[in-house]
């Protein structure tokens, strides 16, 4: 039985109207309004919910969380940033895919060597939100056309000031990417270390 | 990448030309940009207790509320106070004119003759007379000029509030296309440099305002227990003088020093007002402006002397006030520069 048809029959035998606020249905009607594919902000929601990082937010925090984003469109091979420049934002693929690129030449048009390349609901640049005076570890150049949703520190101070308990929720999904990361690292220089150690022992 | 680059570019170049051209209007149209900055300097100031009474539990926003109501009261109602005396102590200090030019010349006539008998030095030219009539000039000046006054007052009477319905209600609006107009490749820098510009010019106008507030009150209260002359008028004008750094107390001490210099009142004592000027600015310097202002500008004094100067040059008393928030503003902007360029080299 549907949703409405429920409804229909609760409110025909008069269980349905509740003086209370019905939280669920407001839900339902959120999630299946017919002009949801309209909306930015609804595809922001269902993209968000969609990240595994993020999925301790409620529908409500993801709202809210949305209204922090910039939207920004790249063209192919456009540069969003490069090693070396200041960092202040947080993005997330919300469509298209970028290459990151490691060693760059300063001052040449060498991008450097690829290191990986990142596909829709994956992010970069959590380092820029949370260093003072960061620096871009890495080149980041659009692979196709791309859309971002950036997050900036001014973004992140100022959710912080309004919704407390949000920024520090989004903070704490940050540092778990954060030590996700070195935990990858230090597996990596682990087996590096190894690689290394086995050499000097064949010389 | 060619294609991708070139097309950067023009968008780069687009952007500055707009800015370049937003610049240009903001100088040929004056009537138009200066009430319009005047209400962005209210509706910066205003953001912070916006964000004070939208957020938080109804407990934390009554708090807030009554906080707000209980330091307007007590920190504006000498100012309101002020404006009921301002014609009162305007209209004595105009009677007074005369006697205080013949005060001047009798003084400054006994000053004369005794450099002649000391020096045998005589002295023709007379100063006295130069500044009064130079003074009478610029009276009958700002009468003539008096319709046109008038007349802008009423057109910022109807531009101030029509600016600030339209940044209360389409600042979001506003600022999600301006910030679209701006390039990718300037997008992180811009946008945070706007905000800190933001942050940093509101808070510096309410601290300011409020620091000016308590120093009147200060001064305005110390000249009346003492009973000296003219209280509201000398504290209010030490308040406003008081918003420009370092050389506001001097500016505001003036007028003071004059009135007790030129007072035949046995029971107005120099002293007397030398010491509440001197107690307020102490309060000011020690407790007030270490915990209001110091730490949204962090410039080394030279640079905000320097920083006046420049200020009332470009644009007179108003250009004195901004252009501290302004000069903070560029301080940051050229340490986002000199790092750049370091990473580079």
């Amino acid at each position: 039985m549907s949703y409405e048809k429920d409804q229909m029959e609760k409110f025909l035998k008069g269980d349905g109207s509740s003086d209370r606020l019905d939280i669920p249905l407001l839900k339902y009607m959120w999630d299946a309004s017919p002009l949801a594919f309209m909306t930015t902000k609804e595809s922001y929601h269902e993209y968000f919910k969609k990240i595994s990082v993020l999925q301790s937010f409620s529908d409500n925090e993801i709202r809210l969380f949305t209204k922090f984003l910039h939207r920004r469109e790249f063209a192919v091979n456009e540069v969003i940033f490069r090693q070396g420049d200041s960092g202040y934002g947080f993005y997330f693929i919300f469509s298209g895919s970028v290459n990151i690129y490691a060693n760059q030449q300063i001052q040449t048009d060498d991008l450097g060597d690829l290191v990986i390349r990142l596909e829709k609901r994956q992010y970069f640049g959590e380092m820029g939100l949370l260093e003072d005076f960061n620096r871009r570890s890495a080149t980041v150049v659009a692979a196709e056309s791309t859309v971002l949703l950036g997050i900036f520190k001014p973004d992140l101070e100022r959710m912080l000031e309004i919704y407390p308990v949000l920024g520090a929720k989004f903070l704490r999904e940050t540092a778990l990417i954060m030590a996700n990361r070195m935990g990858q690292l230090t597996r990596e220089i682990l087996t590096l270390k190894k690689k290394v150690k086995d050499l000097e022992q064949r010389v | 990448m060619n294609a991708t680059r070139n097309t950067q570019a023009a968008k780069l170049y687009l952007f500055y030309f707009l800015l370049l051209a937003a610049i240009v209007f903001a100088v040929m149209f004056p009537r138009l940009t200066l009430p319009f900055g005047f209400s962005y300097i209210i509706y910066l100031m205003s953001k912070p207790l916006t964000m004070m009474l939208t957020t938080g539990s109804k407990k934390q926003r009554f708090f807030y509320l009554m906080l707000i109501l209980v330091c307007v009261t007590f920190l504006f109602f000498p100012l309101f106070a002020t404006l009921y005396n301002l014609e009162t102590d305007f209209g004595g200090l105009y009677q007074q004119l005369p006697e205080v030019q013949k005060i001047l010349q009798d003084k400054f006539f006994a000053f004369k003759v005794e450099i002649f008998e000391r020096f045998g030095l005589r002295i023709n030219m007379d100063p006295v007379t130069f500044v009064i009539q130079k003074l009478e000039k610029q009276g009958s000046k700002v009468l003539v000029q008096f319709p046109n006054y008038v007349s802008s007052i009423f057109e910022w009477l109807l531009l101030v509030p029509m600016f600030l319905f339209f940044f209360f209600k389409e600042s979001k609006t506003f600022s999600g296309l301006f910030m679209e107009t701006i390039p990718n490749s300037i997008f992180e820098k811009t946008y945070v440099l706007f905000t800190q510009f933001n942050t940093k010019f509101g808070e510096y106008i309410i601290a300011k305002f409020i620091e000016a507030t308590i120093l009147g009150t200060l001064i305005t209260l110390g000249l009346l227990v003492v009973g000296f002359p003219y209280p509201f008028i000398l504290g209010f004008v030490a308040g406003i003088t008081n918003i420009l750094p370092y050389i506001g107390p001097i500016i505001g001490f003036i007028p003071a020093f004059f009135v007790a210099l030129l007072s035949k009142d046995p029971n107005v004592s120099m002293i007397a007002m030398v010491s509440i000027y001197a107690i307020a600015n102490l309060i000011d310097m020690i407790l007030v402006f270490p915990l209001l202002v110091s730490k949204i500008v962090n410039l080394h004094p030279i640079v905000v002397v320097v920083s006046i100067i420049v200020g009332s040059q470009l644009a007179g008393i108003v250009g004195m006030i901004v252009i501290i928030p302004f000069i903070a503003f560029f301080k940051l902007l050229f340490k986002e520069i000199y790092q750049d360029l370091s990473v580079q080299l």
